[in-house]
């Protein structure tokens, strides 16, 4: 088969040409940039917690009558949040974890004012914390209970913290972490006395802190607002939502449960942006590529009907159906080549525009390949039927004046 | 009515000029039933297309009606098609969607008349050719015969001063025929000018005069004084 | 001579049903894909203060740490809350027609009749709150000067609030025992849901605004806890809620009301004084830098569009762009396909003008169809967002501009897909094809 009389072909027919070739060439643009959009989202939504996170329930309280008493409010809710069947340990805590709220310290790793500062999630927690939250304890020890203080004085560093593997090595490289002391500021320090396993602190984003660099103090929060987080075994947290919900009102202490909910709750209203975005861009890819390859079909379709009597002509004189079938394919094989070229000009022109408006990392040329192999398949695909077609016209249409 | 001198045209593609008529000369007179005849490829086609300002001689001069309408622009030559010529083709050119009212009514609607003019003409031509009961008929439901009379109402119902008429019984069998040139001959004997072009001598006979075309030239001028003479009385 | 054109274009249109079908649904989807994320783009980026956007400023002080700057991405940006004591030295001094201080707080709400406590959302402003960003109300008024001066119990309601705790009647005098104090209801708003909440973009920026609205000086005088976000870059000794007062943490809203030119020239004048005063002292260690925003720049600054809308709108449009370059294939297929009937139509006597009029009112009215299946998809598409969207469904109604703009698109995407087209078929030498049929 000759690529040249094709190419004469198709240079005759330029409009037509030009029509298909420019949809693949924007299709690819916006589908190499979407799926590297959307595979960005799904890793982030797919992307481990850390936690226990189908058996977590979080609830908040907020102490608001003039006589409520924190400590003794903590204790009571800690005492019938343990006693209820089907809870494996409960903590008080400061955070949810992928909640989108976070607190956020800078610590350095020597008294140096001058010395390098590392910004971290801090989650103010009591000595249950690991089991509460499904975490495993990598080196040195747990919080003792009675390094617990439920009201602290005032938000300084705790004598005692444990940090994640990740913010040790944030911290530390790879030596060991525990017995190591963390300073803020003001020359203040914290004694490192375990590494737990990772859990994702806040939301992910390319700046400091990364994901995963949590430390954990033993203590309770400054004000009268406070959460709890219940794990509860496999199964169970459907049954017991409500039933920690009721026993929390009724435990009376001049406070309001403002909410007790699970912890897919939290992560389903943070990847909502993400989902929305996967949703939204998955559809657009799809009746993107749906209508291109309509339009590849439309083209076809009309130039076989256009090329009949040639064609007829061409079987007269000894063409098999093949050749014309395959002169179909390797026509639309150029278009899309055509297409696909600028396509992928274009593709990159989209992601600079991406990087340096909203600071995207750039596009991986793996992207603009694997998509533009999609295309042209799918162009290969697209004009099958018409060329079919082409293929059964009959010889004997050459000697028909109509 | 029509008069044609010296036209020339030509045909260029990138390796081949043809030339399809070279120095045509030809004057038609009010009232007169012409037919021009000639081989395939001799320039008789050309000459239809010219004479119906379809397309524009490279050379010479072609008045019609006593205008010069060689120069003309697009939409003067679309109007004087519009007002002054019918025509009636070998293929019939009836549009498909549209029915025998409606096809009829193409060249009254680019003529600007009211919606009762249009009526009364399209009724009045489609009455003259005979099939004023099939105006809801689609082309495709028709005969070639009736097709070609729907042709014919089309072309007279804006009371055209002459009918171009390229083969129009080409596609019909002899009976049909017939039939359209009897046609042909009543419009032609209530005062339009007519201009046949065909092959078939025996058409040609009909006319007033014929005119032989060979090789973009006419050849010689061959009166039928005496049909002519019988049409006139 | 449109009847008969549109005519001629429907009977054209059913000849072929399948690739009309084709076309219109190739527009409808483009244009159902654009009005969506239009929609989201235009609720988003809509400046719901604009009426207000040249006499209202956020006012911004460079209060941060000497070591690095509020935002490292923007380094040149101070932060955009401001201190408790700065808040209130600039309400108290500055020149300016109304300077509001405000932030967020939570209390508990008891509705009494045996109802479980809830919590609601405060917002602590002074009364020029309402006035100045027009804050429509149902029943009552703000509160009076006194109230601001002496910090006295008094509340407005949201109408949703209103809702809640007093099904919605006149509540002007009732009493509302918030955080077991009692507070006397002043006023109630009506309907008001600025979109994005301008004033305080943090923390939500299509969040609804706040339950209730409460004299600024409660918020120090019961040392209420912060609701939004408190931000600190110097390690201080803070013990609770009442050390954050005379803290350098930012955590409050400051907005002034501004008529003339003059007027910000002298209140910007004004604050870079003050925090020249306050560097002698020993705070604002970073070089003076304070900045006055109007709404509209405030918006941007917060870039409250973000990176999703925009790639969707971009998308879209791309999507529109593919919808019509095939429609164009389609048509001149199609068109060409009836180059015969042109050429009849030449012959007969019709100008190029009017097959090429007849064609655009063809495609026109494939705009116009497409236009309607497009508005019936994008409000499918909203449908389908409002559910990923959950609480922001605000940004997912179809509004009459929109809808307008929609058909306007489709026809317009009509049109100019077949300009084209109709251009070439008009172009059409009649004499080549009556010959051969």
């Amino acid at each position: 088969m000759e690529i040249r009389p094709i190419l004469s072909a198709l240079l005759r027919n330029r409009t037509g040409a030009l029509l298909v070739g420019l949809q693949v060439a924007i299709t690819l643009a916006v589908i190499a940039n979407a799926f590297f959009i959307i595979a960005g989202r799904v890793e982030r939504i797919r992307r481990p917690t850390g936690v226990d996170s189908p058996n977590l329930i979080f609830a908040k309280s907020q102490g608001y009558a003039p006589d409520y008493e924190h400590a003794a409010a903590l204790a009571t809710d800690l005492a019938l949040l343990k006693g209820l069947p089907g809870v494996v340990a409960v903590t008080p805590t400061g955070q949810v974890p992928l909640s989108g709220g976070s607190s956020i310290n800078t610590y350095q790793t020597s008294p140096d004012p001058k010395a390098p500062e590392f910004p971290g999630f801090y989650f103010e927690v009591n000595a249950d914390f690991i089991d509460a939250y499904g975490l495993r304890l990598v080196a040195g020890r747990a919080f003792r209970p009675e390094e617990f203080v439920a009201v602290p004085a005032n938000n300084d560093l705790p004598p005692v913290m444990i940090v994640t593997e990740t913010m040790a090595r944030t911290l530390l490289g790879q030596g060991p972490a525990v017995g190591k002391r963390l300073y803020d500021d003001t020359g203040k320090s914290a004694e490192i006395v375990g590494v737990v396993s990772d859990l994702q602190g806040s939301l992910y984003r390319d700046t400091r802190p990364g994901p995963s660099d949590v430390l954990f103090y033993p203590r309770g929060g400054l004000g009268n607002t406070w959460m709890y987080a219940v794990r509860v075994r496999p199964g169970e947290s459907d049954r017991l939502l409500p039933e920690i919900e009721r026993l929390l009102n009724a435990s009376g202490h001049g406070r309001a449960i403002d909410w007790v909910r699970t912890h897919d709750w939290f992560l389903a209203r943070t990847f909502r942006s993400d989902r929305r975005m996967v949703v939204f861009l998955s559809t657009l890819v799809i009746l993107m590529t749906a209508v291109t390859a309509l339009g590849i079909v439309g083209l076809a379709t009309f130039q076989v009907n256009a090329r009949r009597k040639q064609i007829g002509t061409r079987r007269a004189l000894g063409a098999r159906r093949t050749d014309i079938v395959r002169y179909f394919l390797v026509e639309n094989g150029m278009l899309g080549a055509g297409g696909v070229v600028i396509g992928a000009l274009l593709a990159y022109g989209a992601s600079s525009w991406l990087t340096s408006a909203f600071q995207m990392p750039p596009l991986p040329p793996l992207y603009v390949l694997g998509s533009a192999l999609a295309l042209l398949a799918l162009g290969q695909l697209a004009v099958l039927w018409p060329a079919r077609r082409a293929g059964a016209i009959e010889p004997a249409v050459a000697t028909r004046t109509v | 009515m029509l008069d044609m001198q010296h036209i020339t045209k030509v045909y260029r593609t990138d390796l081949v000029e043809t030339h399809a008529l070279r120095d045509f000369n030809l004057a038609v007179a009010e009232g007169e039933f012409v037919a021009v005849t000639g081989p395939s490829g001799s320039g008789k086609t050309t000459f239809l297309n010219i004479a119906g300002l379809l397309e524009s001689a490279d050379g010479g001069h072609y008045r019609l009606d006593g205008d010069d309408v060689g120069a003309l622009d697009d939409d003067a030559r679309a109007g004087i098609r519009n007002q002054k010529i019918g025509f009636i083709f070998q293929g019939f050119n009836l549009i498909p969607d549209l029915d025998v009212f409606d096809n009829v009514d193409v060249p009254l609607r680019y003529r600007g008349f009211p919606a009762r003019a249009r009526r009364a003409r399209i009724e009045r031509s489609l009455e003259l050719v005979g099939l004023a009961a099939r105006m809801q008929h689609l082309p495709s439901q028709l005969s070639g015969g009736q097709q070609q009379r729907v042709a014919i109402a089309r072309a007279i119902a804006g009371e055209p001063r002459f009918l171009l008429a390229d083969e129009p019984t080409g596609n019909l069998d002899s009976l049909m025929a017939r039939q359209i040139m009897d046609l042909l001959g009543e419009i032609n004997r209530q005062g339009t000018t007519i201009i046949l072009v065909t092959h078939d001598p025996e058409l040609a006979r009909r006319a007033h005069r014929n005119i032989h075309v060979m090789d973009g030239e006419v050849t010689d001028l061959k009166p039928f004084a005496a049909r002519a003479g019988a049409a006139v009385a | 001579m449109l009847g008969y054109y549109l005519r001629l274009a429907w009977l054209s249109l059913r000849r072929t049903p399948a690739i009309t079908l084709l076309m219109i649904g190739a527009i409808a989807l483009g244009i159902g894909a654009t009005t969506t994320t239009l929609t989201v783009y235009h609720r988003m980026s809509t400046n719901p203060i604009a009426r207000r956007n040249e006499v209202l400023r956020a006012v911004t002080l460079d209060s941060w740490s000497p070591d690095q700057p509020w935002d490292r991405d923007h380094p040149e940006l101070p932060p955009s809350e401001v201190t408790y004591r700065d808040a209130v030295a600039i309400a108290a001094g500055a020149p300016a027609a109304r300077i509001v201080p405000m932030r967020k707080t939570s209390l508990t709400a008891e509705p009494g009749g045996g109802r479980p406590p809830f919590l609601v959302i405060a917002r602590l402003a002074t009364r020029d709150f309402f006035p100045m960003f027009d804050v429509p109300f149902a029943y009552g008024t703000g509160w009076d000067a006194r109230a601001d001066r002496n910090a006295e119990p008094v509340v407005v309601l949201s109408k949703e609030t209103n809702g809640k705790l007093f099904g919605g009647e006149n509540s002007v005098g009732r009493v509302l025992k918030l955080d077991g104090r009692e507070y006397r209801v002043v006023g109630v708003l009506a309907d008001w849901q600025p979109t994005p909440k301008f004033y305080d973009l943090n923390n939500g920026a299509y969040d609804t605004p706040e339950d209730i609205f409460l004299p600024f000086g409660l918020g120090a005088a019961l040392d209420l806890q912060p609701g939004g976000n408190v931000n600190c870059w110097k390690s201080e000794a803070l013990a609770g809620v009442h050390d954050l007062f005379g803290s350098n943490c930012t955590w409050h809203q400051l907005w002034a009301e501004l008529r003339t030119p003059a007027e910000v020239e002298r209140f910007q004048a004004w604050i870079d004084g003050y925090v020249v005063e306050q560097k002698k002292l020993g705070r604002f260690p970073r070089k003076l830098n304070n900045r006055l925003y109007r709404p509209d720049e405030w918006l941007a600054r917060h870039e409250v569009v973000g990176l999703d809308s925009r790639v969707l709108l971009l998308v879209s449009f791309a999507f529109l762009a593919v919808c019509v370059l095939n429609v164009v294939g389609l048509l001149l297929s199609r068109f060409l396909g009836a180059a015969g009937s042109c050429a009849i139509r030449r012959a007969l006597g019709a100008s190029r003008g009017e097959i090429f009029r007849q064609h655009l009112v063809e495609v026109g009215l494939v705009g116009a169809l497409a236009g309607l299946g497009g508005l019936a998809i994008g409000a499918l598409g909203l449908k389908a967002l409002e559910q990923l969207y959950s609480s922001y469904d605000r940004l997912t109604q179809l509004d009459l501009t929109m809808t307008v703009a929609a058909i306007a698109l489709a026809v317009l995407a009509g049109v100019l897909a077949g300009l084209y087209p109709a251009w070439r078929i008009c172009r059409v030498q009649p004499a080549s094809y009556l010959k051969t049929q």
